[in-house]
């Protein structure tokens, strides 16, 4: 499926549940996600960890409303603590056979944004196993000076945020250097294709979501 | 002519750097040399108008006559925007508007130009400095625009490699393109450039030819000393039994090997996995088998305590440097210092390898150069038993190669330190390093030549 497509489908889906309450909707969209990362072949490790993570959050969520509120309602308890599972998993689906690349590239052609915001989402998505490969350099680098930095350390996190800024304004100087000009009309090379089937799936599956919205509490 | 440039001063901070440059470039092949931090790099910039767009003041006028340009940064890591080179080349060229069906034709030029084929689809952050130049190098390839900017393109490039680029880069001069080219390096140069220009006193002067034949007969002298290694003995440091260190693919596969001690050169093509190997030294990434140090499994040490014994000089300066000003990086390596270097030392070698004048500059605002010089000094002030150097002599003129290696020398004499020292130029190394280690088809053999 179109990434832009699929990723507006997963907010829509976030953004409705969280403001109608449907248990039965939560539960179905949960099952729905589950079953489409089991189809694309995820990794078992990557599927505990999924359940494993969001679990502190939604345990806590159902604690609560259930066991430490002066009226405990077992329905919202676990209407709210599912949703927590509704957000990752969908997530998930969205980021799910799609590179980030494929996705500010669709953000670009299909949803029409300018470039600068394109390839700005694509600069901060990269920039995650960047810094964590800095993190890990920084710390490295200080040992070898008799400097040991906890994961707290502000002096850390300090030069985490320099190589930051310093990669910013070197990303900006590189994308100009290779012929970027902002506002400037670039061509298509790799076409991602928004394709009748793309938003068929789209509509069915938002069709049915709200059916079971508004049918089942 | 090509690039015309009238008048021009420019300045990062109150003292210009370039004062009233006219200078003229015309099509063919054009170097630029001089010492670290006379502002090659700020030229190359401000005519690849990115100065003063990011960073400085000017006045004056550069004109480029309507013709394109690309430049290729000092630091070729830097300088993408994507994660492959493919995709990196393809988005280079959706800027210049190329259409899908021309895109084919584009890239093959590029790859075959730099060779780099078997690499387009590898992550970039995990290619070595030397691939990390090419690939810089050919998505300008693929452009194809009129004016090359070159900023010490092959600093990290194996002698081959650089060799055959160069001789490439000469034959698209001669098909009317502009080559503008910073380099430390002269070797392979003198038959191929049409203009030599250098940096003297904020301002550029071309050199005649007579003067160019003196310059090229100056580097030639360096590499007409012959040298030899000879094979270790005594102690080793480090010991390796069935070791092997994988990154995307195996690089290093050694059954038997002991590393000793004094001053060890390794040498191998862009790529073999040098950089991997102190990666693995250092505890940056894992490794197979057996790796002890002083009897020591490596994989088993703190490295809490290790890493103040067994340290590292990175290939990318700024990797090193944890606080802001040149002041407070020398205040941290002070705190750690061994015996050799008091203040006096300290300020004695500042003055020499010119960062005196430098010391409330911010780290990252430094010159390539200067940055490595500062680098290394820091590293040295710290007292580690054992060095890993990785290509210390990049982007150093050749007079402070010279510093560098005296302050190494004098170091090395007093602490009996280990230098495990990368690089790919041999001649100047030749003469401080006891020890030659050649590192190709995954494995490290010592050779005496």
């Amino acid at each position: 499926m179109n990434p832009s497509l699929k990723f507006i489908l997963a907010f829509i889906i976030s953004l409705e549940i969280s403001l109608k309450a449907s248990l039965t909707t939560n539960l179905i969209v949960i099952a729905f996600a589950l079953v489409y990362l089991l189809i694309t072949k995820i990794k078992t490790k990557e599927l505990i960890l999924l359940i494993a993570l969001p679990f502190i959050a939604a345990f806590t969520i159902f604690a609560t409303l259930y066991w430490f509120s002066p009226t405990p309602d077992p329905y919202y308890a676990w209407n709210l603590s599912t949703r927590v599972y509704v957000y990752t998993l969908t997530i998930t689906c969205v980021t799910r056979n799609t590179t980030a690349t494929d996705f500010s590239r669709s953000l670009e052609q299909n949803l029409h944004l300018p470039s600068k915001f394109a390839y700005g989402v694509l600069a901060a998505i990269n920039i995650v196993p960047k810094m964590q490969m800095a993190v890990k350099q920084i710390r490295t680098s200080a040992m070898m000076r008799g400097m040991y930095l906890s994961f707290w350390s502000p002096v850390l996190y300090f030069k985490a945020i320099l190589v930051a800024l310093n990669s910013a304004d070197n990303l900006a100087q590189g994308m100009e250097s290779h012929g970027y000009v902002e506002g400037q009309k670039r061509s298509t090379i790799v076409a991602i294709p928004l394709t009748w089937k793309d938003w068929t799936i789209f509509f069915v599956l938002l069709i049915l979501v709200n059916i079971s919205l508004f049918l089942f509490r | 002519m090509t690039v015309t440039i009238k008048q021009a001063t420019f300045s990062y901070e109150k003292d210009p750097i370039i004062q009233n440059l006219n200078m003229n470039i015309p099509v063919g092949f054009t170097l630029l040399v001089g010492p670290t931090g006379c502002g090659k790099s700020t030229l190359l910039k401000i005519i690849a108008s990115l100065y003063p767009k990011y960073a400085g003041k000017m006045t004056g006028s550069v004109d480029l006559h309507g013709l394109k340009s690309a430049m290729m940064f000092q630091n070729a890591a830097e300088q993408f925007t994507m994660a492959t080179p493919r995709e990196e080349i393809i988005f280079a060229l959706e800027n210049l508007q190329i259409t899908p069906a021309n895109y084919a034709e584009h890239l093959q030029k590029a790859f075959e130009f730099t060779q780099i084929q078997d690499l387009l689809d590898q992550k970039i952050d995990t290619l070595s400095g030397g691939q990390q130049q090419r690939v810089a190098l050919a998505v300008l390839i693929a452009m194809n625009v009129d004016i090359f900017l070159l900023d010490e393109p092959f600093a990290s490039c194996d002698p081959e490699a650089r060799q055959f680029l160069i001789t490439k880069l000469a034959a698209l001069a001669q098909n009317g393109k502009t080559i503008i080219l910073s380099d430390h390096v002269l070797d392979s140069y003198e038959r191929i450039c049409d203009h030599l220009f250098e940096f003297k006193a904020k301002t550029v002067e071309e050199l005649s030819s007579s003067e160019k034949e003196k310059l090229f007969k100056q580097n030639q002298k360096l590499h007409d000393q012959s040298y030899s290694f000879v094979l270790p003995t005594g102690q080793p440091i480090f010991k390796m039994r069935q070791v092997e260190i994988s990154q995307n693919k195996l690089l290093l596969k050694q059954d038997q090997l002991d590393l000793y001690g004094k001053a060890t050169l390794i040498t191998g093509a862009n790529g073999v996995g040098k950089s991997s190997l102190f990666k693995a030294m250092t505890k940056m990434i894992e490794y197979k088998g057996n790796f002890t140090y002083l009897k020591r499994e490596i994989k088993q040490l703190k490295p809490r305590k290790y890493l103040t014994e067994v340290a590292q000089i990175f290939q990318k300066a700024s990797d090193q440097f944890l606080t802001v000003t040149v002041r407070d990086e020398l205040a941290l390596s002070k705190k750690d210092r061994n015996q050799f270097f008091t203040d006096e030392k300290i300020t004695e070698w500042l003055k020499k390898l010119g960062l005196q004048s430098h010391l409330d500059q911010v780290v990252y605002t430094l010159s390539g150069g200067q940055q490595k010089k500062l680098q290394i000094l820091l590293m040295l002030i710290t007292g580690h038993q054992v060095l890993l150097v990785d290509e210390p002599l990049s982007g150093l003129d050749q007079q402070s190669i010279k510093l560098v290696l005296t302050l190494m020398h004098e170091c090395q004499k007093q602490l009996q330190q280990t230098y495990l020292i990368i690089s790919h130029q041999t001649a100047e190394l030749a003469q401080f390093c006891d020890y030659h280690l050649v590192f190709a088809d995954q494995q490290l053999k010592y050779v005496e030549r």
